[in-house]
């Protein structure tokens, strides 16, 4: 080797020691940074498949952000769920065992922890996961019920609550005579009795006035007598004119017959939440008369006109019949309109009784948030706006999506929240209660209800119910388990293979800078002897 | 008398060692001066009577003509690849470290994520906040990697500028040495040291040439060489030709090269010939290697490549968002018109039909492009990605009569549309020609729309304008997009627009969000045949990553190449010029070796001398 000169031309020479420094200062990087190159090109033909798993492994921790995401709003929202459970066969128990005894404020026991637990249930469908309410559907920044103490009470005296709504239902339930808006009286021939609504019906499809009780069947076990049960008018079929309205009747003639001790007279009448209430008369010739009878009547052919004994027999029958619809209609039918009440006030929009008196109101309108309070305001769950669960859609996978969505106005959730409200909203006036009969009706007012309200919270088969939401939310909960499991095995997969792309072996570098160590301490060695052996130094 | 014979030959003896010793001095003062070759004394025995004397006739230059000229053409080639290589590793910078913040990978994972969180917690401000925040820093990637790229070019341009500067320089130096040995009137092939110094210049500054431009070199006789060019143009005899370089002072996107100087935007490097005309050295690729032909390179193809690469990815990533196509559905009996609303088709925006031709029982596609002016027809089928539709441009600028019947020539009667308004136009076929098959609009939301009802808008847009992959008579709108793509100001003001796509949409909608999200990460789309992933025929398809992927990789495996390329050039360059030091090099043993035999000579002569001395002393004491 022929050594001439250290610059210029001869810069060759360094260039085999400066291309091993170039190796060490590479190996050295690689050493700190881990890495095999801090370029693109420097990474070789794995390049592409790196620029995939940093995708891949970027991609699985946003799935895994979701995936906590989503763990933590699920809980939340199924610790309200089972609180909401909880609450619901709390209140149907105290339902269930609801003994008449009002305290001060006009409400049963049972009443009063279902009032508590009414605004325990507003809470937790009021949940929330960070800043997302989680039963609003769509509407995840809206809560979802309003104040319960303003579904209550209302908000202001403009815009009502529960209790008013509940309070002028049962006026227009009750009519102006306080009936239930049905009456009986003596008929044609005068041996029959008639029930009759005081409201016109048209004919259908037009329906009835929506108040008071509604004549539904009559029958009797007195041999001889006939009964008429309460028909609809033909329907209207256009062009024809609609047939003139005419109120609903049913009607018992005994046809001159006198009715044995025991014989019966049943008179069924339709409630305004739709359930059916009897009331069965027993023929008796007691004295005094038992409760729940007639009395079988003597003829007195001394009366102008002369009266016989199944003339006298329906004027009984007409009279008992009165007085103990009259007791129907403030007993039970008070409940029945509660229950119609909250039914009215949770719809959406609320219905409400649209005028004035309205013992004589006829027809019910849609509210609005000026005149009452709208106790939902998250997305509504209707057809248009797709299933309760898809309210909430997330991708944890890159073709796998979970369902967790919730509205508050869910079937399950709405009809309980609604039992509860419309069961802690009704009182009676406690210092009436010295009165027997206020007392008696509260009583059976109360009785009613409670059954109502055990019925209510009951699950129906075929219905929804809170449960069914736990089971979509525990589903939506193992998808993402077992996404998440799966996808904790593909990132150390990606992981383990990007580092094969580009990471680096640290003995392997190590080595190697020991080995271009020698190497350019050896170069440096001989290049500087070589450069002492020259002639010239020798001459 | 031989005794004065002998006294001449010996002082002949004494000049020729004087003469090579100022040689080996002069080589070994210019053992490190760069061209220099070593020389050697040309010396003859001359008849002198009954001996020989001696003489200096010249010196020789101790020049391997054949490593001479492999070694200038390895500079040429060691000129292109270390530069090439020099600016792909620049480039690489810009694509930034694998992975890591500021690369093009990462913020593009970022968005994503970002969406992904977004189409999680649509209510989330934060989130909404966190996709602008990733849509911007995407957008200022592209921004100032288009920069990176267009400031490569630029310093290309320079870099041409400056060769070329220094070529003319170079040939001019030859030229004067030509000149000079043309003068000298002992003759171009004289050897005197004078003429052996003027020699090692020129060789030194065609060297130098060879870096630049890949040059072929002749000699004619009397020492005179010509220079010209790989392909043939002469650049250098006894005068020397100009390059002239009309170097531009803003290097764009926008600004491309063109062979028809009218047209272009960069500089040519034209040679003015001594008799007047003058050649385009660019447009007629005369120069194939060396520095000059590895900036035209970088400055006309590869980084005009990587900005295609960077612009189609700007537009597919702005277009999977902002563009809506609508399927008319098929004309239910006894209609037998298909509907089709025109008018909200923005420039490069397209009505696509296909339809079954009765005659060949082949499906034609067809493109209808909206373009704004008749300047820009006719379109090239290559105006979309799609290899297999025929691209009819349509001169929107035209009223409705004008526009119906430029589609309805195109379409020959096959195909019919009708209307007196853009918004409802009937379609229908000929039954005897063809049977539509589909027909369908792909609509760019505008910016400004950003809620009516489709989940497509503009998240991205055209520095404020909707990017419609528009074309016109001065380009595509897609050229240069990489550095100009921002987020619509619209969305930055009101990031609700991220998940409200209409009104009165709640805050928990996750439509939007999913859509961004599928049109990220899974849609598939094709992409140009300009950006060298694919070809005219079989583009490129696939998701946003995988064309980021295969752009990116492709760019990685250059500069790689573009290393290794100039690496294995420089090995061989070395090795050229070890040889020729060695045959051609000072070699300090060699030179010392000699100094002794020439103090050993010039010891003898003088003792020659010192006894023809003392002869003649012997010879005059005798008388």
């Amino acid at each position: 080797m022929t050594i001439s000169g250290v610059s210029g031309r001869t810069s060759y020479i360094g260039s085999g020691i400066l291309d091993l420094r170039s190796q060490l200062d590479t190996l050295t990087k690689q050493l700190s940074s881990g890495k095999i190159a801090d370029t693109y090109a420097g990474l070789g033909s794995g390049r592409s498949m790196s620029i995939a798993l940093r995708s891949q492994l970027s991609t699985v921790a946003a799935y895994a952000d979701t995936a906590t995401n989503l763990n933590t709003r699920i809980g939340v929202a199924n610790l309200s769920l089972q609180r909401l459970v909880k609450i619901g066969s709390e209140v149907k128990g105290a339902a269930v065992s609801a003994g008449g005894n009002f305290d001060n404020t006009g409400q049963t026991p049972g009443q009063k922890t279902a009032s508590l637990d009414f605004f325990d249930s507003v809470d937790m469908l009021n949940a929330r996961s960070g800043d997302r309410y989680l039963f609003s559907g769509r509407a995840t920044d809206t809560a979802p019920v309003a104040p319960a103490d303003q579904i209550m009470n209302g908000n202001g005296a403009a815009i009502a609550g529960l209790k008013q709504v509940i309070a002028e239902r049962n006026t227009a339930d009750l009519g102006v005579n306080k009936n239930g808006r049905v009456g009986t009286a003596i008929g044609t021939p005068t041996t029959s009795v008639v029930i009759a609504e005081e409201d016109a019906t048209p004919a259908p499809p037009q329906a009835a006035q929506p108040f008071g009780m509604k004549a539904s069947a009559i029958s009797t076990t007195i041999v001889g007598a006939t009964v008429t049960q309460p028909v609809d008018l033909p329907a209207t079929v256009p062009p024809a004119p609609p047939a003139t309205p005419v109120a609903k009747s049913m009607s018992i003639d005994l046809n001159g017959n006198v009715p044995k001790v025991g014989d019966q007279v049943k008179v069924t009448f339709t409630m305004p939440d739709g359930t059916k209430e009897d009331i069965v008369l027993t023929a008796s010739d007691k004295t005094p008369l038992p409760a729940n009878s007639f009395a079988i009547g003597q003829a007195d052919p001394a009366a102008v006109p002369p009266v016989s004994a199944s003339e006298a027999t329906a004027k009984n029958l007409n009279t008992a019949l009165g007085s103990a619809m009259k007791d129907l209609a403030n007993g039970p039918m008070v409940a029945a309109s509660a229950i119609e009440a909250g039914e009215n006030f949770f719809d959406q929009p609320p219905l409400r009784v649209g005028s004035t008196p309205a013992g004589a109101a006829t027809t019910l309108v849609a509210g609005d948030a000026t005149n009452t309070v709208i106790w939902y305001h998250g997305e509504q769950n209707t057809a248009a706006n797709g299933a309760a669960r898809g309210s909430s859609v997330s991708q944890i996978d890159t073709s796998i999506t979970v369902q967790y969505g919730a509205r508050a106005d869910e079937q399950a959730l709405r009809n309980q929240l609604q039992t509860v409200a419309v069961f802690a909203a009704v009182a009676v006036v406690a210092n009436k209660l010295s009165d027997a009969n206020y007392a008696k009706n509260a009583n059976a007012q109360i009785a009613a209800l409670s059954q109502r309200v055990a019925k209510n919270l009951a699950d129906v088969p075929g219905q929804q119910s809170v449960e069914n939401i736990q089971a979509d939310f525990a589903g939506a909960q193992a998808a993402i388990k077992s996404t998440t499991d799966r996808q904790v095995q593909t990132k150390a997969m990606a992981q383990t293979m990007l580092d094969g792309i580009e990471g680096i072996n640290n003995d392997e570098v190590a080595t190697k800078i020991l080995a271009l160590q020698t190497a350019l301490q050896a170069s440096y060695q001989t290049t500087s002897t070589l450069y002492q052996m020259s002639l010239v130094k020798f001459l | 008398m031989s005794l004065n014979t002998a006294l001449s030959i010996a002082m002949a003896g004494l000049r020729a060692n004087q003469a090579g010793l100022a040689l080996v001095s002069s080589n070994v003062a210019n053992a490190e001066t760069p061209g220099y070759i070593r020389k050697a004394t040309d010396q003859v025995a001359v008849n002198a009577g009954d001996g020989s004397s001696v003489r200096t006739i010249g010196v020789n230059r101790e020049l391997d003509q054949y490593i001479l000229a492999q070694l200038r053409t390895e500079m040429s080639g060691a000129g292109y690849a270390t530069l090439k290589s020099s600016y792909l590793q620049q480039m690489q910078g810009l694509y930034g470290n694998p992975g890591s913040v500021g690369s093009l990978e990462y913020s593009f994972n970022a968005l994503t994520t970002a969406v992904q969180a977004l189409s999680t917690s649509a209510d989330s401000s934060s989130a909404r906040i966190g996709v602008i925040n990733a849509a911007k820093t995407l957008a200022q990637q592209l921004n100032s990697m288009t920069q990176g790229i267009q400031n490569l070019r630029a310093g290309a341009e320079t870099g041409i500028k400056d060769s070329v500067t220094t070529a003319n320089n170079l040939m001019k130096q030859i030229a004067t040495i030509n000149n000079q040995l043309t003068a000298n009137p002992l003759g171009g092939t004289s050897t005197d040291a004078n003429t052996a110094s003027l020699l090692d210049r020129r060789d030194m500054y065609i060297n130098q040439l060879s870096q630049l431009m890949d040059i072929r070199v002749t000699t004619n006789g009397a020492n005179q060489v010509s220079v010209f060019t790989g392909s043939g143009v002469q650049l250098v005899g006894n005068e020397a030709a100009t390059l002239r370089f009309d170097a531009q002072g803003t290097v764009s996107a926008g600004t491309t090269w063109s062979s028809d100087p009218s047209k272009s935007a960069l500089g040519s490097v034209m040679v003015d010939l001594p008799n007047g005309g003058s050649i385009n050295l660019t447009a007629t690729g005369a120069i194939k290697s060396g520095t000059i032909a590895a900036y035209t390179e970088l400055r006309d193809k590869t980084l005009v490549e990587a900005q295609n690469q960077l612009d189609q990815f700007a537009a597919s990533i702005s277009s999977a968002l902002s563009d809506k196509t609508t399927v008319s559905p098929a004309p239910v009996a006894p209609a037998t018109a298909y509907g089709l609303d025109a008018s909200k088709l923005l420039s490069g925006n397209t009505i696509n039909l296909t339809y079954t031709d009765a005659a060949t029982g082949k499906q034609q596609q067809i493109t209808l492009m909206r373009v704004d002016s008749p300047d820009a027809l006719p379109l090239k089928d290559t105006a979309t990605a799609n290899p297999n539709d025929k691209v009819i441009g349509i001169d929107f600028s035209q009223g409705i009569t004008g526009i119906l019947s430029q589609i309805n020539g195109a379409l020959g009667g096959s195909v019919t549309f009708s209307g007196t308004s853009l918004s409802s136009l009937s379609v229908t076929n000929n039954p005897a020609f063809a049977t539509i098959n589909t027909l369908s609009t792909t609509v760019t939301k505008p910016p400004g729309t950003l809620a009516d009802g489709s989940t497509e808008f503009s998240l991205f847009t055209d520095n404020g304008s909707a990017y419609s992959g528009g074309i016109s008579a001065s380009g595509s709108q897609i050229t240069g997009l990489a550095g100009r793509i921002s987020v619509n100001a619209g969305v930055v003001a009101d990031p609700s627009k991220l998940v409200a796509y209409d009104t009165n949409i709640l805050s928990g909608d996750t439509k939007r969000s999913s859509f961004m999200l599928n049109q990220l990460t899974n849609a598939s789309f094709t992409y140009g045949a300009q950006t060298g992933t694919g070809s005219t025929n079989a583009p490129f398809t696939g998701n946003l990553l995988s064309y980021m992927r295969q752009f990116v990789s492709q760019q990685g495996a250059a500069a790689d190449a573009a290393k290794q390329l100039s690496d294995g050039q420089n090995v061989v360059l070395n090795t050229l010029d070890k040889k020729m030091a060695d045959t051609s090099g000072v070699n300090m043993d060699d030179e010392m070796a000699h100094l002794l035999a020439l103090q050993n000579a010039y010891s003898a002569n003088a003792r020659v001398m010192s006894t023809v001395n003392e002869l003649y002393k012997s010879l005059m004491q005798a008388f």
